[in-house]
């Protein structure tokens, strides 16, 4: 008999689950040998198409249509996981394996109560009595730190802040004590500060109850925070797995290197600081409210040619709100917002549209932000003409940015269906830099991106900048991504400016307590 | 309070609504005097007939006086004479009202029975056998106007098997054989466009987040249907019942007109084939009436299904 | 071209697609495929297959009137089909350019807009239409006016909800902060991208409206005698059925089929719809 506690709780041999025919590769999964032992972290880090959610669901029974178990075994506690029929696994679920999963509000039923969601794991799998059911369900709530746990348990889903939904969602995988817990990007949808708590949670129960966990994330920060050993996946493949230590420290694989490398730094880079000009964007007093509410107090930010400004906060902050103020989407309440010393607030009609040329935006979304019933090209183009420019200046001007954000000439005939998101993000810089602006606005324009990809249109926004002289106010919800691009951070907490300075400064020496939780709660930050 | 106050907005703009649909049909139908007098008097009156009678009933007002004295007398219940059926407009139509409502109910609970349980069939398993088939009886019975069905199901149980009435007078006394083919055909169309509306919404539900945590708390798809999946799915066509009145009211002209039932859908017929323009306003004005009130339950029922929703906040 | 492959792929679109221009071929082709003049008569009340008394060979019978019944029917493809499209395109022209405004301009127009819509939309179908024949009466062109009267409020609607899903798209916010002008995003940027779902739309919506017109013939309120009209075939017949049931089964058939045909080609449509959108 081997020692209960090395012996592995879960066993994947071999596994390979099959692509239905016509997808761009054979197998979602090839060839995964895995184990997981008790108390255990064991994450599987991977960008988007790696195969690792295909991978937790069908160690769940539940693999997408389509999708099917080519070959290889999953054996826990004696049984093959992927010979299980439904009924059987109806046994498993929940009573021996738990799930997390990445949107926590979602993953409630909305018509029923907090307390009715959790007490149905132990109809399902327990004898228990209603009574009994409450009584475990309050236990849960609070070895769970939900506040206020009797509001919170009678309460609807919407009711809650996503944090306390997946704090809920948690429990629910607890509640039968299952020996293993799989969690698939459990903290990507929360706010930084929020996911530093529950990333905590997950580890205290590993240490207090044994759980073995397989954690799934994107993000290598998260990883270095929690996981005892490391699976880094790619095209279906585990190309590297070892212990956390081994892998973080000196990876072996040339993907792990770059994935690590391309984490952005919580340490600023040592760029001079610029020489002090006429800024090219200056906003004063800013206010504004919808309704009653009011979402900003009194912002004052400046930016100069060739400079990046950092705005930071989480969700709910009001960064999105000043943006689409400085692109004059929104007309703020009050306040005065002047590109070269001109006010864009005081133009209306004509003279707003020559302004307009000014400011350009790239958007978070790449999906959204590019029209998929025009071709790059002329999409380009056009933003090129309304900035002046004669139809085929316009025409040159495209072929040239296209070059300049790194796509080949051949796009310019091609609809956005045909790229990438990181291309598309290429796309939408391309097309806000026809109009030739002297401030370049870019909110959460990389959070949709992959890190590697990231990584390429941060380097490409910090080359545009020093090329062209752009003035560039970047909005991000991640410290590292704007510790590495920004000359100047500002950040943002419920509509206030609670602490401004040199990237360096605000790094190094926070003086808000904000701030301070915001570096704290930053994931991995000891790693990288 | 909030549901208080919910009902009032609500109230508000059903009375805005209407509003405006009595001024329409009040424009439409009496905005030329010439030809009320025509219509009221006959082809064959004189000229001097219709002055006379025009002057007497007030038409020489100004048309919003008229408007406003026509709709103060709506309110109140006068709804004057009918002048073909020679008899108080209200008096005719109450008892129409009521037959109407028979057959409309009956329709109704042919609608919910099997549009309800047909769309949840189908949306449990997607592009199941079952799932075709019932996706394929909704298209034909959504498709085929109610003349058509009714020709068809007379032609079938009428004529064919002999197992049915042909005409549904109710000449001697209530009949429940007369009744059924008149509420079938008028079921047909509504039961179909609810069952695609289930499905749809059942499909949805199917594939939510919070459904895909039932199966992997390790609820059987009975449980994740029963408890997990309809009350959410259902919130939806719930709603769209209620709005499907409109549809049933066009549908009882027809279907009325057809089975020669005596109900407030051939009265509306008769009324149009003889230019009787006081019964064509009270039948118009009603049947906007019973759709305006219909939206405000179907929105009740909304909120009340939906605990995201709170009818005091709600826009 | 591969989105019509994948389009032809199940067997009820296949079948719809057939119906629907099956009847578009039968209408254009009207003068060439009846054998008869819809409008002489020649031996009333003859049963199908049967021949008349010169000989003439009626496939489907005779009406009353002794008209053959079986070149009404084709010539009354022609009539439900140039007024469908007729009236379903004017309703389409009000709908579409009040719709794109309503949503995209917001505020009091939109306002405005949406309360006339849910007057005209709170009369239920048949009623309206029953008080718009009784004020204008009963003429082709009155016909069109009735249909469009109540359809466009509906396509507004439906307009107007995917205006403002595709006005809130990012894409939108660009092109305007590229100062393009409110005309150009209207039919540039958002026009476009209303296409497909308005595409199962308008083939839902010519079916309804050949409903229409067919349920306002069978009332007699429909296109005046003696145009050949299916609705108004039936309606004639009726009194006659019980002893001469082809009188009113074909042209209800006629009908069925073509209604039934565009929702299975709408069915297909929005398949494809949803394919294009899960792709992308």
């Amino acid at each position: 008999m081997s020692d209960p506690m090395t012996h592995p709780l879960l066993e994947i041999r071999n596994l390979s689950v099959s692509l239905p025919k016509g997808a761009d590769r054979p197998f979602a999964v090839r060839d995964v040998t895995l184990e997981v032992k008790p108390a255990e972290i064991l994450c599987i880090v991977g960008e988007s198409g790696s195969g690792k959610s295909v991978l937790t669901a069908t160690l769940m029974g539940a693999a997408p249509k389509g999708l099917k178990v080519a070959s290889g075994h999953a054996m826990m506690g004696g049984r093959d996981l992927l010979q299980l029929s439904e009924r059987q696994w109806q046994k498993i679920r929940g009573r021996e394996i738990g799930m997390i999963f990445q949107e926590p509000m979602a993953s409630l039923n909305p018509a029923l109560t907090v307390t009715q969601q959790i007490e149905e794991v132990f109809e399902l799998h327990s004898d228990l009595s209603k009574t009994d059911r409450a009584r475990e369900a309050r236990r849960l709530a609070d070895e769970m730190h939900l506040p206020e746990p009797d509001r919170i348990l009678h309460a609807y889903p919407h009711q809650l802040s996503g944090g306390q939904c997946q704090r809920v969602v948690i429990a629910m995988a607890l509640a039968m004590s299952p020996k293993l817990l799989i969690a698939d990007e459990p903290t990507t949808a929360l706010d930084v500060t929020t996911q530093a708590q529950v990333l905590k949670l997950i580890r205290d129960l590993r240490d207090s109850h044994g759980h073995g966990i397989i954690f799934i994330t994107h993000d290598l920060g998260v990883v270095a925070d929690i996981a005892d050993r490391i699976a880094v996946m790619r095209h279906g493949e585990i190309v590297e797995l070892g212990s956390a230590e081994q892998v973080l420290k000196s990876p072996r694989h040339a993907y792990t290197k770059a994935l690590i490398a391309a984490v952005p730094s919580l340490v600023p880079h040592d760029r001079p600081a610029p020489d002090t000009v006429a800024p090219a964007l200056e906003v004063s007093h800013l206010n504004h409210s919808y309704g009653a509410v009011q979402v900003l107090h009194d912002i004052n930010l400046s930016v100069a040619p060739g400079q990046v400004l950092s705005i930071v906060g989480e969700s709910g902050s009001g960064k999105s709100t000043i943006a689409k103020t400085l692109i004059r989407l929104i007309d703020p309440s009050s306040g005065r917002i002047a590109v070269a010393g001109e006010d864009i607030l005081a133009a209306e009609g004509q003279a707003l549209r020559g302004m307009r040329r000014r400011v350009q935006m790239i958007f978070q979304d790449p999906f959204g932000s590019l029209n998929p019933r025009r071709r790059v090209g002329p999409m380009i183009a056009r933003a090129a003409v309304l900035s002046g420019a004669s139809r085929s200046e316009a025409v040159a001007r495209a072929k040239e940015l296209l070059e300049l954000v790194g796509l080949d000439r051949s796009a310019y005939d091609r609809r956005p269906a045909a790229f990438s998101g990181g291309q598309r993000q290429r796309i939408g810089i391309a097309r806000a830099l026809a109009m030739r602006p002297d401030v370049l606005i870019a909110d959460e324009s990389v959070s949709a991106l992959d890190v590697s990809v990231q990584a390429q249109v941060l380097d490409l926004l910090a080359d545009l900048r020093k090329r062209l002289s752009l003035a560039v106010v970047f909005i991000a919800h991640d410290l590292r991504v704007a510790a590495q691009i920004s000359d100047e951070i500002v950040v943002l907490s419920k509509g206030h400016v609670v602490e401004r300075g040199p990237a360096s400064e605000v790094l190094a020496r926070p003086r808000h307590p904000y701030t301070r939780d915001l570096i704290d709660a930053a994931p991995g930050r000891d790693a990288f | 309070m909030s549901l208080g106050s919910f009902l009032m907005r609500k109230t508000a703009i059903a009375v805005a609504t209407m509003v405006a649909v009595s001024f329409l049909i009040f424009l439409a139908l009496e905005v030329n005097i010439e030809e009320v007098a025509v219509k009221v008097l006959g082809q064959y009156s004189t000229a001097e007939q219709r002055a006379a009678w025009l002057t007497q009933n007030g038409y020489d007002d100004p048309f919003l006086i008229r408007y406003l004295r026509w709709l103060m007398n709506f309110v109140t219940g006068d709804w004057g004479q009918s002048t073909y059926f020679r008899a108080p407009v209200m008096e005719m139509i109450l008892p129409r009202l009521a037959a109407s409502a028979v057959l409309a109910g009956g329709a109704l609970l042919v609608i919910v029975v099997f549009g309800l349980s047909l769309g949840v069939l189908a949306g449990m398993r997607p592009g199941s056998l079952l799932d075709r088939v019932i996706s394929v009886i909704s298209v034909v019975t959504t498709s085929i106007p109610d003349f058509a069905s009714a020709v068809f199901l007379s032609g079938i149980f009428v004529f064919w098997l002999g197992l049915l009435p042909g005409a549904s007078t109710m000449i001697s006394g209530f009949s429940l054989r007369e009744l059924i083919l008149p509420v079938s055909v008028l079921g047909l169309y509504s039961m179909g466009y609810l069952a695609r509306v289930t499905r749809a919404s059942m499909v949805d539900v199917m594939g939510t987040h919070y459904v895909r945590t039932a199966r992997l708390k390790g609820a059987s798809l009975s449980r994740i249907v029963l408890r997990h999946a309809l009350r959410n799915a259902l919130i939806t066509p719930v709603t769209v019942i209620m709005l499907q009145l409109p549809w049933l009211l066009s549908g009882v002209i027809v279907v009325e007109v057809f089975y020669a039932y005596k109900g407030f859908g051939t009265l509306l017929y008769d009324a149009a084939l003889n230019q009787d323009i006081y019964l064509i306003e009270a039948c118009a004005m009603i049947s906007v009436l019973v759709v305006v009130v219909s939206q405000i339950l179907s929105d009740l029922i909304y909120g009340w299904l939906n605990p995201r929703i709170d009818l005091g906040a709600k826009a | 071209m591969k989105a019509l492959s994948r389009y032809l792929a199940t067997p009820l679109v296949l079948i719809g697609g057939l119906l629907s221009f099956g009847w578009l071929l039968v209408a254009i082709l009207a003068p060439l495929i009846a054998p008869y003049d819809p409008l002489q008569t020649i031996q009333p009340l003859m049963r199908p297959l049967n021949s008349g008394p010169n000989g003439e060979f009626f496939l489907l019978g005779t009406d009353m009137l002794g008209r053959d019944i079986f070149s009404r029917l084709i010539w009354g493809a022609q009539t439900v089909v140039i007024y469908s499209t007729l009236a379903t395109l004017t309703a389409y022209v009000f709908g579409l350019s009040l719709g794109l405004v309503a949503g995209y301009a917001g505020g009091r127009t939109d306002a405005v807009l949406c309360y006339l819509a849910n007057v005209v939309l709170s009369f239920p179908v048949l009623v309206l239409y029953i008080v718009i024949i009784v004020v204008i009466g009963a003429s082709p062109l009155n016909i069109v006016i009735a249909v469009t009267f109540s359809s466009a409020p509906a396509i507004f609607r439906i307009v107007r909800a995917i205006t403002i899903d595709v006005a809130s798209r990012d894409f939108v916010n660009a092109a305007i902060t590229q100062g393009e002008s409110t005309l150009r995003i209207l039919f540039v940027d958002i026009l476009p991208n209303t296409t497909g779902p308005l595409a199962v739309d308008f083939c839902l919506r010519l079916g309804y409206t050949a409903i229409t017109i067919g349920t306002l013939g069978f009332l007699g309120l429909g296109l005046p005698p003696p145009t050949p009209d299916w609705g108004g075939m039936v309606n004639e017949g009726r009194g006659m059925a019980i002893a001469f049931p082809h009188l009113v089964i074909f042209p209800c058939i006629a009908i069925s089929s073509l209604t039934l045909g565009l929702s299975l080609l709408a069915d297909g449509l929005r398949e494809v719809n949803d394919a294009k959108e899960r792709q992308a």
